[in-house]
C-alpha cells in the first residue's frame, strides 16, 4: 500500500523527519502516535507533496510518488482529512462536499455519495444549505470527514479528526472510521488520543523528535514500554 | 441645489464609468483572492485591452469586415486573448517566483511591468503618445426619460459590461474551475488536497480578470471616442480603489464599488462649483475616508479574519 523509505525531510535548517520508514497494509487501520511537534503532520505533508523529503522514497501501490505534485497524489486515491480540518469557510456543506469529488467533478454517481456522507452524518443533511464558517467545531469535523469520503478513497489520511469533540463525538467519529475500514479503505490515523486510537488500530508507529521510535501491532504498541510511559500514564 | 433632472443624468453617466470601473476591479478582487497579490499593472493591461482593440478593428477594416455586429463580438475576443495571455504571463513572471519574498517586490515588480507595458505602448505603437480615436461602432442617437438623455450607445455599453459580468459570476459559482477558484481562494493547501492544480487555477484566474480589463478597455474606447497609452494609469488607480471599497477578495463587493465609485464621481461634479475638475479629488477623498471607517470594504471578509 503506502510505503516510506529513508524519508528525511528539512525546515530551513531544522531536520523535521529523521529516517523514517514505514509501511502501511492494505486494508488495515494504521496509526501514528507521537506528542506534539514530533513530525506527525509534517509526515503528513511529506505524504502527500506539500513537504519535499531531502532523502528517501515515497511509493504507493509500488510506484514512486514523492516528486508528484499534491493534487496528482491525490488522484491516486488519497482521501485527506487535513490537521484542523480545512474545511472552504464561505462554501456550503453541500459545496464543500462537492470539493470532495474534484477529482471526478462529472461521475455520475456524485448525488449518491453524497447520500451515503449524509447517511453517515445526517447532521450534515440539516445544514445542507448552511456556510461551513458558521458550523461548530464538530460538525466541521464532519464535514471534513464526508469531504474526504467523496472521492471514494482507497487511503484515507486522517490528522486529529478527533481534537477538540466532545467525547460522544470522538466515539462516534472512530465508529465510523472502524466502519469505512470494513468496507475496504486503508486508513492512516494520525491521534494523540493513543488509547481510543490503539482500539480501533491495527497496527501502528510511535514517532518521536521525527524518528520512528517503536512500531507493531496495535496489542503490541499498547503493551509496549515506550507507549504506556508517554501515552498512557493517565 | 442643481435640478433633479441634472442629478439623474450625472448619475446615469455615472453608472456608465461604474462598469467599465467594475470589470476592472472584479481583476484586481480576483487576483488578491487567490494570491493574495495586489497586481499593479492590472491598469496598464485595461490599457493594452483597448490598443489591442482599436488594433485588431483597423485590421477589421482593412480587411474589409466593417459591419459592427461582426467587427465588435471578433474585436472583444481578440482583445481578451491577447490580454488574458498578458495577465498569465504577468502572473508568471512578477507574482509567482516572488511568492516566498515580501509582497512588497511582488508590488515593485508588477508596478514595474506596468510602466514596461505603457512605455512599450507609447514607442512601439505609431504615434502612440497622441490620444488615438476609437471608431464609434455603436448605435447613435437616443432617447430621453424624465429629462435623462440616454443614449442607445450607452444601452449598449451597459448591456455589455452587465453581460461580461454575468459571465464571470457564472463561472465562478457553476463550474469546475470556478469551484477551483473559490477553493484556492478560501484555503489553498486543502485545495490541493481535494485534487485542485494550483497552478492551472491561478492561471485560469489571471487569465479571467485581465480578460474582464479587456472588455472595460474597449467599452471605454467606446464610450469616449478616444483612448491614450496613459489610460491605465487612472484606471488602474481606480478600479483598485472601487475593489477596496468593496471588500477585496469580493466579487460583488468589486462591482458595487466600481458603481458606487463612477456615481460618486460624476454626482460630484453636478454637485460641486467646478466640480467636473474635483471630481477625483473629491471621489478619492471620500474612498478615503470610508476606508478609514470600514477599513475591510462593503463585502470584505477576508481582511476582517485576518485582524
Amino acid at each position: 500500500m503506502l510505503e516510506l523509505d529513508g524519508v528525511s525531510t528539512r525546515y530551513g535548517p531544522i531536520t523535521m523527519l529523521r529516517d523514517v520508514s514505514l509501511a502501511l497494509e492494505a486494508g488495515r487501520i494504521a496509526c501514528l502516535l507521537g506528542p506534539n511537534g514530533s513530525g506527525k503532520t509534517t509526515l503528513i505533508r511529506t505524504i502527500l507533496g506539500i513537504v519535499r523529503p531531502v532523502r528517501g522514497v515515497v511509493r504507493l501501490g509500488g510506484a514512486r510518488i514523492d516528486g508528484l505534485r499534491t493534487h496528482e497524489i491525490v488522484k491516486l486515491g488519497i482521501g485527506v482529512v487535513p490537521e484542523g480540518r480545512r474545511v472552504f469557510p464561505k462554501m456550503t456543506v453541500e459545496e464543500n462536499l462537492r470539493m470532495g469529488a474534484f477529482v471526478e467533478w462529472t461521475a455520475a454517481d456524485v448525488a449518491a455519495r453524497r447520500e451515503y456522507v449524509y447517511g453517515l452524518f445526517p447532521r450534515l443533511a440539516e445544514r445542507r444549505r448552511q456556510k461551513a464558517a458558521t458550523m461548530s467545531g464538530g460538525e466541521q469535523a464532519m464535514l471534513a470527514m464526508g469531504r474526504a469520503l467523496m472521492g471514494r478513497p482507497k487511503l484515507l489520511l486522517l490528522d486529529e479528526p478527533s481534537l477538540g469533540l466532545a467525547p460522544l463525538l470522538v466515539e462516534q467519529l472512530f465508529g465510523i472510521i472502524r466502519a469505512i475500514n470494513e468496507g475496504g479503505t486503508t486508513v492512516f490515523l494520525i491521534e494523540q488520543n493513543a488509547r481510543k486510537t490503539l482500539e480501533i488500530a491495527h497496527h501502528g508507529f510511535v514517532l518521536q523528535k521525527g524518528e520512528i521510535v517503536g512500531h507493531g501491532s496495535a496489542r503490541e504498541l499498547a503493551a509496549s514500554e515506550v507507549v504506556r510511559h508517554a501515552y498512557l500514564r493517565a | 441645489m442643481p435640478p433633479l433632472e441634472l442629478l439623474l443624468q450625472q448619475a446615469w453617466n455615472g453608472v456608465m464609468l461604474g462598469v467599465m470601473y467594475a470589470l476592472v476591479a472584479v481583476g484586481f478582487t480576483l487576483f488578491f483572492g487567490v494570491l493574495d497579490v495586489i497586481h499593479f499593472s492590472h491598469g496598464d493591461i485595461f490599457m493594452l485591452g483597448a490598443f489591442t482593440g482599436l488594433t485588431v478593428l483597423a485590421g477589421l477594416r482593412a480587411a474589409g469586415v466593417g459591419g459592427a455586429l461582426l467587427a465588435l463580438p471578433l474585436t472583444f475576443a481578440a482583445s481578451i486573448l491577447v490580454t488574458g495571455a498578458v495577465g498569465v504571463l504577468a502572473e508568471r513572471v512578477c507574482v509567482k517566483p516572488l511568492a516566498r519574498a515580501s509582497p512588497l517586490m511582488t508590488l515593485l515588480a508588477t508596478l514595474s511591468l506596468g510602466l514596461v507595458i505603457r512605455e512599450a505602448v507609447l514607442i512601439f505603437y505609431p504615434r502612440g503618445a497622441d490620444p488615438k480615436p476609437f471608431p464609434r461602432l455603436l448605435p447613435q442617437g437616443g432617447v430621453e426619460l424624465g429629462g435623462v438623455a440616454i443614449r442607445y450607445e450607452n444601452l449598449a455599453i451597459l448591456g455589455i459590461g452587465l453581460a461580461a459580468m454575468v459571465a464571470v459570476d457564472l463561472v465562478i459559482r457553476r463550474t469546475r474551475m470556478g469551484a477551483a477558484i473559490r477553493a484556492v481562494a478560501q484555503e489553498p493547501e486543502a485545495a490541493q488536497m481535494m485534487g485542485v492544480n494550483l497552478d492551472r487555477t491561478v492561471d485560469a484566474t489571471f487569465f479571467l480578470g485581465s480578460g474582464l480589463a479587456a472588455v472595460a478597455g474597449i467599452l471605454s474606447g467606446l464610450y469616449y471616442s478616444e483612448i491614450h497609452f496613459i489610460m491605465g494609469v487612472t484606471g488602474g488607480v481606480i478600479g483598485f480603489s472601487a475593489a477596496a471599497i468593496g471588500g477585496l477578495g469580493n466579487v460583488y463587493g468589486a462591482i458595487i464599488g466600481g458603481l458606487l465609485f463612477g456615481v460618486l464621481q460624476t454626482t460630484a461634479a453636478a454637485l460641486i462649483p467646478r466640480g467636473s475638475e474635483f471630481r477625483d479629488v473629491v471621489a478619492f477623498a471620500v474612498v478615503m475616508v470610508f476606508l478609514v471607517f470600514k477599513p475591510s470594504g462593503l463585502l470584505g471578509e477576508k481582511s476582517v479574519e485576518r485582524v
